[in-house]
């Protein structure tokens, strides 16, 4: 079978498309790794999107008799250098410090585990940057990862590394997870789908029972809705001893996703929360297209949001959280080195942040962690039933304040280390928000710039309902496809 | 109508109305009757609503599908709050400036909407921060089957409404075994939820960080279930919540628990306290009561029990709400306040939580989840999800000592830990639970020869298997029932 890079066909397919070929005899699992690492290699030097790899590992395992027949087996994958460890396997969450010591992690988490039992062959790690505060991926530790539509560009973070690789077809699907945006901002910057899961849904055990306070959740980025579906048939379920366990869908997602749902009122926001700052007319085109579409698919769209979304105490919550989560890596990460981190240890917006959250007390932080369930109250009424709530299915904006910028916009100065944090704001308006709430939303590529770059559009649910969103995501892809579309940069 | 209303559970109660044998005015006054007969003894009430009661009942239909319409209940003055009601939480200043709360919480609410009516608020140590319920602004509530007796706490006030017969249900919440322990005491039966099962809202999502679960206390199983029934299901914007049951708790009263496997341990987690014979024997004839009934008991518990005293995590989680709760006030009081508004315990607390980190602080709370994992890996867990535990039920003695006297578990202004180090040895077999949010309860069986103090006996389940404890706790009173015990200062 042809695995030439510069044509390669398996590059166009998604996961569930190679794993059919699998299933069927036409292509063997080692074939399938044979010609992800033969794209890697022909396309990673201008992307850096994989930077730790384990090519003969995966090739073993695609050979093995003991790879697992799960529903994506011998399918290649990768595996966002960060968070969801394998035991035995290097690991560096971004930090010069771990690359260093050459740190090796120690367990297996519950999510890489089921990614195995699924028959997914793990290729290596993408790139992250420093412990995954910020929205683009250009770690000091590995270099900037290049936005395949365009290698000025960022391709957005922290999950900028999967997004690269699998935009550029290096492989169908990969790991990422959302702290902040961090699914959705690289989905939209790249041109994929981009699920935040629901609070609860992916087990993030067995050592941890949360992620950033619970900000953060796990999942993947994919071309293609079914394949967000399949694999979160796959990752989602509990785990003995979670601490927050979200409602169990009424079927495999992978049969929701093929229903469309009953006509849907959706809220449309095209301002920033709060109006704090600018949105960039094609991002706003882009919400808009997505509305008329919705539309035309027999859904009814108003402009609306929920007044709480305007609420500044919003920001201030999640700055704080999201800075005593920045502490709380760093010591753990000295303690799992054996050494205090230093100043030297970090890069310098990462001690910006970690030493502001280092002196906030506890009882600052459990005053705002309870703001935040409060404030998540009133944002969950939009999405509750009249007349208790006020009724609305979906909101809809777009998922950047921007089209994909330069790489380097977020990179302080060495006068001014943080300026480059302060310009992630109005970046991203729309995402962090509902890391606060816990609610899930998408991020879909619905929407290509004049210039030819992917703006995504970000559709958000009520708690529990990732159902909801890959049914109407599935609905869009119909009507709006972008499997065809290929990034310049394209195995 | 009966002449001994006062030994009518809540479900007995409100049959009588359904089929006209009572009105809800009645049975309020009835209530009113009792409370005023012997709370001067006992200091269960402290806030009568005895006119409020009366014009509620006064003004309610005759007959409603409610499930417990017109039955009378008291609010313990913590863990919840109700419209136009006393709130003091067992503090001095609070009580001095007369604080009315201005809205009700959704579990008062829906205890509303069941069709209860209020006669009285219970008292509470302040904060509910004690296993006794001895606060110097109300002073010690007593129990009714030893007035020189603690009844427990920190849902004591409520206990000792109930098990003297002033109601049959008192509501009560638990974050280290407030519910449990004071059923224990006083000879009643006493469930803690699963974590997430009855919202917290709207004035927060959690409380402790999710170790405070809130229900009731009863006489009966067929009460605690049908309550539970109506208490459970989320509410808009809740944090997380537990999954929903299969069918209501209700029908599990009386249903086949089927041959459990069940672990019994008679010495107290992490060597935390000596356990008293009595309570040895308590759970011990548990276990040969539970072997008649068919079941399959062992010597085994959770090895994870051992690993930790918990009360390093207890103590800074209290400490770091007591700030919060110290502030509270201060707000309500409009003025700077000091070490004479409060408990010197809680002032203690207060001092020593406004120095406590947050990295220190979501250190304990990662330690805990990876705890909780380990202890949860020991139970069967519910079908469809991971784990590969083997046992159904843990059975431990609830105490581990005798409901003690009057006194013993309070500090001095000196030493103010005391009280708290004596108060931990009441909670070592309670206060686990509410870090893994397992539901678990305290079964009257046992009451002590010499002084017939009651004693009782806790079981523990998976998370969300409420079920089967009520299953199995329907089982065994069926099999040594406990109803017709009346404590000897009784209405």
């Amino acid at each position: 079978m042809p695995t030439h890079p510069a044509s390669d066909p398996l590059a166009a397919l998604d996961a569930t498309a190679q794993a059919d070929l699998v299933r069927s005899g036409a292509a063997s699992p080692l074939e399938l790794i044979d010609a992800a690492i033969t794209r890697i290699e022909a396309v990673d030097g201008e992307l850096n999107a994989v930077v730790l790899r384990r090519f003969e590992q995966a090739r073993a395992e695609a050979a093995s008799d003991d790879l697992p027949a799960g529903p994506f087996r011998g399918v290649p994958f990768l595996t966002k250098d960060l968070a969801c460890p394998t035991a035995g396997e290097p690991q560096t969450d971004g930090m010069g410090a771990t690359k260093a010591a050459g740190w090796i992690a120690t367990e297996t988490s519950h999510l890489a585990a089921r990614f195995v039992r699924a028959g997914l062959v793990n290729l290596g790690r993408t790139n992250s940057p420093e412990l995954g505060l910020v929205p683009t991926t250009e770690p000091v530790a590995w270099g900037p990862t290049h936005n395949p539509w365009d290698p000025a560009l960022t391709p957005g973070g922290s999950s900028g590394g999967s997004a690269a690789a699998v935009a550029a077809g290096l492989v169908p699907f990969a790991h990422a997870s959302d702290g902040g945006g961090s699914i959705r901002i690289p989905a939209s910057a790249c041109g994929l789908v981009g699920l935040k899961t629901s609070r609860g849904r992916i087990s993030v055990g067995p050592s941890r029972g949360e992620l950033s306070s619970f900000l953060s959740v796990q999942f993947a980025v994919t071309r293609s809705v079914r394949d967000a579906a399949a694999l979160l048939d796959v990752a989602a379920g509990r785990e003995p001893g979670d601490p927050v366990v979200a409602p169990a869908p009424s079927a495999p997602y992978r049969d929701l996703t093929t229903h469309a749902p009953d006509a849907l009122r959706v809220g449309l926001m095209t301002r920033a929360p709060g109006d704090t700052s600018p949105i960039h007319p094609e991002c706003v085109t882009a919400a808009e297209r997505a509305a008329t579409l919705l539309e035309g698919l027999g859904h009814h769209v108003e402009v609306a949001h929920p007044d709480a979304y305007d609420d500044p105490d919003r920001a201030a919550m999640f700055a704080t959280l999201w800075g005593v989560d920045a502490a709380v890596k760093v010591t753990t990460w000295g303690n799992l080195l054996g050494r205090s981190l230093t100043e030297a240890d970090v890069e310098a917006a990462t001690w910006i942040m970690a030493s502001a959250g280092r002196d906030v007390l506890a009882t600052t932080y459990v005053d705002a962690v309870s703001r935040m369930q409060v404030w998540a109250r009133a944002m969950a009424d939009w999405w509750e039933p009249a007349p208790r709530g006020d009724g609305f299915d979906l909101l809809l904006t777009p998922t950047l304040a921007e089209p994909p910028v330069r790489l380097g916009t977020f990179t302080g100065t060495a006068d001014d280390p943080f300026a480059g944090i302060l310009r992630a704001g109005p970046f991203t308006p729309y995402t962090p928000s509902f890391n606060l709430t816990g609610q899930p939303a998408i991020s879909l590529p619905v929407h290509q710039s004049a210039a030819g770059l992917p703006i995504g559009v970000h559709v958000v649910a009520a708690y529990g309902h990732d159902d909801l969103l890959l049914a109407v995501a599935a609905q869009l892809e119909q009507v709006a496809p972008w499997a065809d579309r290929r990034p310049r940069i394209h195995a | 109508m009966p002449d001994d209303l006062s030994m009518l559970d809540a479900t007995a109660q409100a049959d009588l109305v359904r089929t006209g044998g009572a009105t809800p005015l009645e049975l309020v006054d009835a209530a009113i009757n009792r409370i005023e007969k012997v709370n001067d003894e006992l200091n269960a009430v402290i806030h009568p609503l005895f006119e409020k009661a009366r014009a509620t009942a006064t003004g309610a239909t005759a007959t409603s599908d409610t499930p417990f319409h017109g039955v009378p209940i008291v609010l313990k003055d913590h863990d919840g709050s109700s419209a136009g009601d006393p709130l003091h939480h067992g503090n001095k200043l609070l009580k001095e400036l007369g604080h009315v709360a201005d809205e009700d919480s959704y579990l008062i609410a829906k205890l509303r909407a069941a069709g209860f009516i209020p006669v009285g608020k219970t008292n509470t140590p302040e904060f509910g921060l004690m296993t006794t319920t001895e606060p110097e602004a109300y002073g010690p509530t007593r129990n009714p089957w030893n007035t020189n007796h603690s009844t427990g706490g920190s849902s004591g006030g409520s206990a000792a409404a109930v098990a003297s017969g002033m109601v049959p249900v008192g509501h009560a919440g638990d974050g280290g075994g407030s519910i449990r322990i004071p059923a224990s005491e006083c000879g009643l039966f006493g469930l803690k939820p699963s974590r997430g099962r009855v919202s917290l809202g709207p004035e927060a999502g959690e409380a402790w960080v999710g170790l405070v679960q809130r229900h009731v206390i009863t006489r009966s199983v067929r009460d605690s279930a049908a309550v539970l029934d109506a208490l459970c299901g989320p509410m808009s914007g809740d944090p997380y919540f537990a999954p929903p049951p299969a069918r209501p708790f209700l029908d599990e009263v009386g249903a086949d628990p089927g041959r459990l496997r069940i672990g019994i341990r008679t010495n107290a987690p992490a060597a935390m306290a000596v356990t008293d014979d009595e309570c040895v024997a308590a759970a011990e004839d548990a276990a040969r009561l539970l072997e008649s009934l068919g079941h399959h008991v062992e010597i085994a518990s959770p090895p994870a029990l051992d690993e930790t005293d918990l009360v390093d995590f207890f103590v800074a989680v209290m400490m770091t709400d007591v700030v919060r709760e110290v502030e509270e006030v201060g707000r309500i009081a409009g003025r700077e306040v000091g070490p004479d508004d409060f408990e010197a315990l809680t002032w203690t607390y207060y001092e020593m939580g406004k120095t406590y980190t947050s990295i220190q602080h979501l250190e304990a709370i990662d330690a805990a989840h990876a705890w909780t994992r380990r202890v949860a890996s020991w139970f069967t867990p519910a079908a469809g999800t991971g784990g590969g535990g083997q046992f159904d039920l843990l059975l431990t003695p609830t105490l581990a000592e005798p409901p003690p006297e009057i006194g013993d578990l309070v500090g001095t202004t000196e030493d103010p830990l005391r009280g708290m180090a004596r108060a931990t040895v009441f909670a070592a077999y309670t206060a686990p639970f509410n870090v893994t949010g397992q539901p678990a309860m305290s079964v009257p069986l046992y009451w002590e020869a010499s002084r017939d103090l009651p004693i009782g006996v806790q079981l523990v389940a998976d998370h969300t298997r409420e079920d089967l404890l009520l299953r199995v706790a329907a089982q065994l009173e069926a099999a040594r029932p406990w109803a017709d015990r009346r404590a000897p200062v009784h209405a």
